[in-house]
């Protein structure tokens, strides 16, 4: 098994070229690299392509993060750069009802407008909390009148997941 | 009358695709020297789908991981690609290069990059031109106007060269990598995708739909819709780590009567004499294929010793 917390102390340094090995190597993890998730959706923002793209394959295949990452995330769900704010988001929807407490940061997300994926991604997430979620309501129900036909789509499955 | 061997991962299968899946089973290193291109079947094509994990310059730059890949290729008929993912053009074409170092024939076609996200994915096919051509106005991406999918299907329609143009087998392959955290939703609409895809020509009923499903059988409660639906793979895992059934051939009966029976999982582990860490630099997932007669079926169904009989599913 490969030693996670070196990788990620690789994933955060200045050479890019061991970046992108550490991100890669991450990936390869599978889901052990779980207890990267935070990094890797930093990693998300990198400058370098390839850390990138590694990063946003690893965190596609490692599943839930840990609990305890949800108040990391919470603040990278609202990060200016869109692939980061994607992934935060993502892995929020991911940990379920763990992360109510995310529910105000999704619904800011859902209406900032800044970009569509984070948008329809937040909605979507929203639906994971379930009920615990049900103070994001008024903006699922805008979203839901959205013209946007995604957006619309994951808003109402949303609402019927929160229920109420 | 054919004899039956069992595959590797799979179905039994006639002796000539059994002598290639016995070759595919047998360790050698990944740097043994190539010595020019391997027989294939004369009475099957062998169509298969590989998702080759983030396929993008710094894969690319590893030799031994590329002469993997190459000896994959190799092997089959057609191969429909997913992950590919670079900003660069040239890693498609540079990969076909390396396939055809041995003299090999093989050509591609490419799909646009496609993804919600700043992070894209292109699909492309790749094919032996010794046995297969491409109609070159057919290849396009599905029309997904509801959005949902993240990165909709690229088609295309292929004929063998097998036989004569009359009697080739002529069909479409849809090539699939769905959202993993959208998977329900996503198989859903590929029910649509693929009947729009049977609509699509009325002088083509052969659909083949194949690529990274992140589901198994047990998730295709929306296919049962597709009337005769059949799949190729069932109760081996895919997956590069032996755990998942993620990728698939999908396909309808009775017009896909081509369809021999014959299946396979390609592990990389046992087919290369990798140790996972080193099959995991190839991909983390296997590849998948299928096998179909090369002259198109009507009527009577498959002539006389053309392949192990076909299972419905």
């Amino acid at each position: 098994m490969p030693d996670i917390q070196a990788l990620v102390a690789t994933l955060s340094g200045h050479d890019p070229e061991a970046r992108a090995e550490a991100a890669e190597a991450l990936c390869r993890a599978g889901t052990d690299a779980a207890a990267a998730a935070v990094p890797l959706t930093r990693a998300c923002g990198d400058g370098d392509e390839r850390v990138r793209e590694w990063a946003v394959a690893a965190l596609e295949e490692l599943g839930p993060p840990p609990a305890g990452d949800v108040a990391a995330l919470i603040p990278l769900a609202g990060d200016g750069h869109p692939l980061v704010a994607y992934w935060a988001t993502t892995l929020l929807g991911r940990s379920g009802g763990a992360a109510a407490e995310a529910t105000a940061a999704l619904a800011a997300g859902l209406e900032s407008g800044r970009d569509p994926a984070v948008a329809e991604r937040a909605a979507w997430a929203l639906g994971k909390i379930g009920p615990g979620a049900a103070a994001a309501r008024p903006a699922l129900e805008r979203a839901a009148a959205a013209p946007d036909p995604r957006l619309a789509r994951l808003a109402r499955e949303a609402l019927a997941a929160i229920g109420g | 009358m054919d004899v039956l061997f069992p595959s590797r991962r799979g179905r039994l299968l006639p002796i000539g695709l059994a002598a290639l899946c016995l070759v595919a089973v047998a360790p050698r290193p990944a740097s043994a020297q190539t010595v020019g291109p391997a027989p294939k079947p004369a009475d099957a094509i062998l169509v298969a789908s590989f998702n080759i994990q983030v396929f993008g310059e710094s894969k690319l730059a590893k030799q031994q991981v590329v002469e993997v890949l190459a000896r994959v290729v190799r092997r089959f008929d057609i191969v429909a690609i997913q992950e590919v993912r670079a900003k660069s053009d040239e890693i498609v074409p540079s990969f076909v290069r390396a396939v055809n170092a041995d003299g090999s024939r093989y050509s591609h076609v490419i799909g646009p990059r496609q993804g919600r996200t700043v992070s894209k994915e292109q699909y492309a096919f790749i094919y032996d031109t010794n046995r297969i051509e491409v109609d070159p106005s057919s290849v396009g991406v599905v029309p997904d106007p509801q959005n949902k999918l993240h990165r909709p299907p690229m088609h295309a329609r292929f004929r063998t060269r097998i036989n004569p143009v009359e009697m080739a087998f002529t069909f479409w392959l849809v090539d699939i990598h769905t959202d993993p955290d959208e998977v329900p939703q996503e198989l859903d609409a590929l029910v649509g995708v693929f009947q729009g895809m049977q609509a699509a020509r009325p002088d083509e009923d052969d659909v083949i739909l194949l690529g990274d499903l992140n589901a198994g059988p047990p998730e295709f409660k929306a296919f049962q819709r597709i009337p005769g639906v059949a799949w190729a793979v069932s109760g081996v895992p895919t997956n590069t780590r032996r755990s998942k059934t993620y990728d698939n051939l999908v396909f309808a009966r009775p017009a896909t009567a081509e369809y021999l029976g014959g299946w396979g999982v390609l592990d990389l582990q046992s087919t290369f004499g990798l140790p996972l860490e080193h099959a995991l630099e190839v991909s983390d997932h296997n590849p998948v294929w299928g096998a179909f007669y090369p002259a198109e079926v009507r009527g009577q169904g498959l002539p006389p010793m053309a392949g192990a009989p076909p299972v419905r599913r």
